[in-house]
């Protein structure tokens, strides 16, 4: 009797739980508290030069708007730096005038790299500071949607993963060949619109992001929004259905072309633009000329709540940073993360394991309350840090403490002389 | 009576009814079937497709040209020193193969030498199919009939080493002629560039070929060194004592001594090969322009996106002017006309109903595509390449022949002097777009991810810009060969169905288990015909193989040999009848003859269908050609008396059909009479029928043993045919 009361009320607590659960979803009162960026080249080959040039040059723009390395996971089906047929080994053009070289270290600078920045690698020379983090035959339709999801082997490094919370804005930028609803990857498998859309829902259901800004830039690319019907979600892509999309320009000396059109055109808007900008995403939007394109950009807005007037571009290509003091390396998650993280649960396990965790993230709710409670008590440095500085804050005569303090200075010279004599 | 029988059984299946139909109605089928045939091998000119790269990777023409003034003066003067060279009057033929290697080594390339000597262009008939040998020992060279070939090798600087270029100046090192030393000037240049840039991804290889003995021999035999390496000692003991003390103790060679390598150099899997000719001949022409052979043994081409990278760049890239070989007499063909102005008014009156219907040509267009497609045909249908590009598709290498015949240069022969001496701006007129081109080739070629693969291989040109799939000019052929197994099952059913009425007629006094025998006997008549078929076949083989001792023959004129080769051929068949074939003299005697011809009829016309179908598989264009004299000659083959009931008029114009056909469909005088038709009838020589069978089988082309296993032994059942008693 008592275990069936006790089974109802934990899957009424459970309940309850859910429900506070999507009343947060809905009402998205959680706070945007940091920014990710995936950025996906899906093809192959030396032809597709410009592929890569498109995400090269992605990936400095959120880079220079903010977004640090570590939230930035760089997907690279090929290597063109280091190509052979490279005319300009180990760089990465995406303009003829090759003023800006999208494989350098830094992006003002053009320096010639040095082959003491590269390291052999399989073979292959890589840049030691940039993060590819797929690269290669690792880009696939099924590290794609792992890193999505969040669905990883346990020997998958954190850099490799997605670390995302509900409070995430998501860029998420692919360019490729693409079609009526897929997107190829490296010549050997398609991404299908109803996978990206499924993938998009698990993420919402894992409480994976807040606002999800999908950008594609391949033949055909509206179509795979179709399938999309997250909340949150805000898509936009190169071209409509049946439509192509086109190469900016070729490079006649690297004899590629090195960027595609809508690419090209997203680039030169945020060129104007720094951290501090307030622009807003509509004049993104608006700022793709179909003339221009060759192609019509189509976005994607009725999942998304806000108005695109209000929402700064920056929301997404840039990085706000909440930044949490820790006191030590490993009790930092645990105080404030750790708890949230922990209330959001996936939904597809089963219900036993849930109530399992349920119990279990009770029981490090209390741990960790009491662990609050009592901080002050465990760590004495920290205390008398704090004591002191709580002292500091209530001194208001500064002068009079500097005063104070050279002579008393003074007297201490003047006696460890006497002293050493 | 067998009408009445029907009713009651049940009724065959559809697809039955529809054989039974066609068979039935043979005689109608064929004749709509081989007019078709012939009147879609006349429309492939209109169905012709333009080409298009197909290859992404290719990107022709999308890299700027590197090449500069620079390389260009360089080469002139490289070519300068070419000609000098070679005026000496002590000349050996080692001087140029050793200024070739000194400007490799100088460049920065590996080099090394390559002796050969000529393979005997000799009729084997074991080893016809076989690959070439690289074991074949030769005995009897003098020291002076080795060839030197120059190699000269480019590492990609960071490339796998797993593939490579390979580019090829044939230059005949005895007696250059200024077109040889211009292209090997041009090669020269491009290669020089290539020792500089950054981005080759393939070894290229520069193959300077010594053509003392041919353009093909010394590309052929370099090819089968490289794909044969041996392991262990020197290979060749005897050139090394020949060639050797010549090329390595030469002061010249002290100082780069170590860079020319002793041993055979390689680079990776030849990717694709490039042979540069510049013309010597002046081609009265405004344009430069740029011919393109492609054909190689038996038919086999190219990849096509290989030749529309060649034609895009030099039309699109560089201006020339680009032809393919066609049939020069085609031009002036009045029936083309005619065809082609019919064509057209077809053309205008379907765009006049739907403006959407847009498949005419104009007449010009027409004539100018059936000329090509007519040369483009017969060289396929030789079987015999059409350049030293040839060697490579024994490897499985695409490979073209790019001939230059440049405008400027030799239309001013007084200025020749000048653009040797003066280089620069001025005289870049002629030389410097091909050198454009060669780059801009070896760059798209470079950029290729995997073998060439994405375009046809199976194709024929009706101009450098278009070309008839394999798809669309199957379909004449397969009109043309579909009659030949409706005929010989009809004749097969008629002479069994007719055969029961008069052996009753015979036999009505004989006792019923002579009947029945004869019956069982009667449905394995065809076996007799068959062996007739089977012997005259036999014989063809016999006859393939003879040229073999006649060659032994000392001093033979290409005339007597073959009239030894007839003569003996129709001795064999004599001989060969007498010997076996009285025992199925036997059988016609106890057998009615009337159906007899008819049974050896539908053998011999179903052994013909088995022989074309096998020989498209082989080479498409022999099987097309032969199909045109073989099928309407053995579908008209009757017997000259035969007894029908038709007018007397009727069986004289079949005989004179008959006589007609088994007189074009004679090997030689089919060959005799294209001769006529294609380059006048004026100066005709028996012998050129030797020549030009002997070309065939040195070159190892199916095409004669196609003429002499399937060809010839119809033509001569359909005579006995003929001549047939009835």
């Amino acid at each position: 009797m008592s275990k069936t009361l006790l089974k109802c009320l934990l899957l009424a607590s459970l309940l309850l739980c859910w429900s506070y659960h999507c009343n947060a979803i809905a009402a998205s009162t959680t706070a945007h508290t940091n920014n990710w960026a995936v950025l996906v080249c899906t093809s192959r080959f030396w032809f597709n030069y410009r592929h890569m040039a498109n995400t090269l040059s992605l990936y400095r723009t959120v880079k220079r708007l903010g977004i640090p390395d570590e939230r930035i996971i760089l997907m690279l089906a090929d290597d063109m730096a280091c190509n052979s047929r490279n005319k300009y080994p180990a760089q990465v053009f995406n303009n003829e005038n090759h003023k800006l070289n999208l494989y350098g270290d830094n992006v003002e600078d053009d320096k010639r790299p040095d082959i003491r920045d590269f390291a052999l690698l399989n073979g292959l020379y890589v840049k030691l500071d940039t993060t590819v983090d797929y690269r290669g035959y690792e880009v696939t339709v099924e590290n794609f949607l792992r890193v999505l999801t969040g669905r990883h082997e346990t020997s998958v490094p954190r850099s490799k993963r997605l670390l995302s919370d509900e409070g995430s804005h998501i860029l998420l930028y692919m360019t490729g060949h693409g079609g009526d609803e897929f997107l190829k990857f490296q010549d050997s498998e398609e991404l299908q619109s109803h996978d990206l859309a499924d993938a998009v829902k698990q993420m919402k259901e894992k409480c994976r992001f807040k606002e999800l800004l999908i950008m594609i830039d391949t033949c055909q690319a509206a179509t795979l929004f179709s399938q999309l019907h997250s909340p949150g979600v805000l898509a936009i892509g190169s071209s409509m259905k049946g439509e192509n999309s086109y190469s900016h320009h070729l490079d006649p000396d690297v004899g590629v072309s090195v960027v595609d059109r809508f690419t090209f055109y997203t680039l030169a808007f945020f060129e104007r633009l720094n951290i501090y900008d307030n622009t807003s995403l509509i004049s993104l939007f608006g700022s793709y000329d179909p003339d221009k394109l060759a192609s019509t950009a189509y976005y994607r807005t009725d999942l998304f709540q806000q108005r695109l007037e209000e929402v700064p571009v920056t929301n997404f290509f840039g990085s706000v940073m909440e930044t949490i003091h820790t006191d030590s390396a490993y009790r930092a998650l645990s105080g404030k993360d750790s708890s949230k993280i922990r209330t959001c649960l996936s939904l597809d396990q089963s219900v036993h394991d849930v109530m399992q965790r349920l119990k279990s993230s009770d029981v490090r709710r209390q741990i960790s309350e009491t662990y609050a409670m009592d901080q002050h008590g465990t760590c004495p440095f920290t205390r008398m840090r704090s004591i002191f500085n709580e002292k500091m804050d209530k001194i208001e005569e500064i002068d009079s403490l500097v005063n104070c303090g050279l002579a008393v200075m003074f007297s201490l010279v003047a006696f460890s002389t006497w002293l050493s004599r | 009576m067998a009408k009445r029988e029907e009713p009651p059984k049940a009724k065959p299946r559809l697809l039955i009814r529809a054989g039974i139909l066609i068979i039935t109605h043979s005689l109608l089928v064929s004749v709509i079937c081989c007019t078709a045939g012939v009147f879609a091998l006349l429309l492939l000119p209109i169905l012709a497709k333009n080409t298009y790269i197909s290859e992404n990777a290719l990107l022709p023409g999308s890299a700027r040209s590197m090449l500069s003034p620079h390389e260009f003066s360089d080469a002139n003067k490289f070519v300068k020193e070419i000609s000098s060279s070679n005026v000496e009057p002590a000349s050996t033929g080692i001087e140029t193969p050793r200024l070739i290697a000194q400007h490799i080594a100088d460049l920065g390339g590996e080099v090394s030498y390559h002796k050969f000597h000529p393979q005997l262009n000799k009729f084997h008939p074991l080893h016809f199919f076989s690959s070439p040998d690289p074991g074949i020992v030769q005995v009897n060279y003098s020291c002076s009939s080795y060839g030197i070939n120059t190699v000269g090798i480019i590492r990609a600087p960071r490339g796998d080493g797993k593939e490579a270029i390979v580019l090829v100046t044939p230059y005949n090192s005895l007696n250059i002629t200024p077109g040889e030393a211009l292209s090997l000037g041009l090669a020269y240049s491009v290669f020089s560039l290539l020792t500089r840039v950054s981005w080759l991804a393939k070894d290229v290889i520069w193959l300077a070929a010594d053509s003392r003995h041919g353009e093909y021999a010394p590309v052929a035999a370099w090819l089968r060194d490289y794909h044969a390496p041996t392991f262990g000692g020197p290979r060749k003991p005897n050139a090394e004592i020949c060639g050797e003390s010549a090329l390595y103790e030469s002061k010249a060679n002290q100082f780069m001594g170590s860079k020319i390598a002793d041993h055979f150099r390689r680079a990776g899997t030849i990717a694709a090969g490039l042979v540069i000719k510049v013309a010597d001949r002046s081609v009265d022409i405004t344009r430069d322009t740029l011919s393109i052979y492609a054909e190689a043994s038996n038919g086999q081409m190219p990849n096509l996106d290989l030749i529309n990278t060649v034609n895009y760049l030099a039309v699109h890239g560089q201006g020339l002017l680009v032809k393919v070989e066609k049939f020069w007499s085609f031009l002036h063909s009045k029936w083309l006309k005619v065809f082609g102005e019919i064509f057209e008014s077809v053309g205008k009156v379907a765009k006049s109903l739907n403006p959407q219907w847009v498949f005419g040509i104009s007449a010009m267009e027409y004539i100018e595509g059936t000329a090509t497609l007519a040369s483009s045909l017969y060289n396929q249908a030789l079987g015999v390449p059409t350049g030293p590009h040839g060697a490579f598709r024994d490897y499985q290498v695409d490979a073209i022949t790019m001939e230059i015949s440049p405008k400027l240069y030799w239309s001013h022969k007084a200025k020749q002097a000048e653009v040797f001496l003066r280089g620069g701006r001025l005289v870049l007129l002629f030389p410097f777009k091909t050198f454009m081109l060669v780059e801009g080739v070896l760059r798209s070629i470079n950029n290729l991810l995997e073998k060439f693969h994405q375009s046809f291989f199976l194709y024929l040109l009706t101009s450098p810009s278009k070309f008839v799939s394999v798809g669309v000019y199957m379909i004449a052929f397969a009109l043309l060969v579909a009659p030949l197994p409706v005929v010989a099952a009809s004749l097969y059913s008629d002479a069994n169905k007719r055969g029961p009425t008069s052996v009753k007629h015979k036999l009505s006094s004989s006792p019923i288990s002579v009947d029945e025998a004869h019956i069982t006997f009667r449905s394995w008549r065809w076996l007799s015909a068959a062996k007739t078929v089977f012997i005259v076949h036999l014989w063809g083989a016999v006859v393939t193989l003879m040229p073999y001792f006649i060659c032994q023959l000392p001093n033979c004129t290409p005339t007597t040999s073959l009239l030894v080769w007839v003569s003996l051929s129709v001795f064999g068949l004599v001989v060969l009848h007498l010997v076996l074939g009285s025992p199925s003299a036997f059988v016609s005697a106890s057998q009615p003859q009337e159906k007899e011809w008819a049974l050896l009829k539908s053998v011999t016309v179903s052994a013909a269908f088995v022989g074309l179908c096998l020989m498209s598989v082989i080479n498409f264009a022999t099987a097309e050609i032969g199909a045109l004299l073989i099928v309407p000659m053995c579908l008209m083959a009757l017997p000259v008396r035969l007894n029908t009931s038709a007018h007397k008029f009727r069986a004289v114009a079949r005989a004179a059909f008959n006589v007609v056909f088994i007189l074009v469909g004679c090997p030689v005088v089919a060959f005799f009479m294209l001769k006529g038709v294609f380059e006048g009838f004026k100066n005709i020589n028996v012998g050129e029928f030797w020549f030009w069978v002997e070309s065939l089988w040195v070159w190892n082309s199916a095409t004669y043993i196609f003429i002499c296993m399937v060809h010839l032994p119809c033509w001569v059942l359909c005579i006995y045919i003929l001549l047939h008693p009835c």
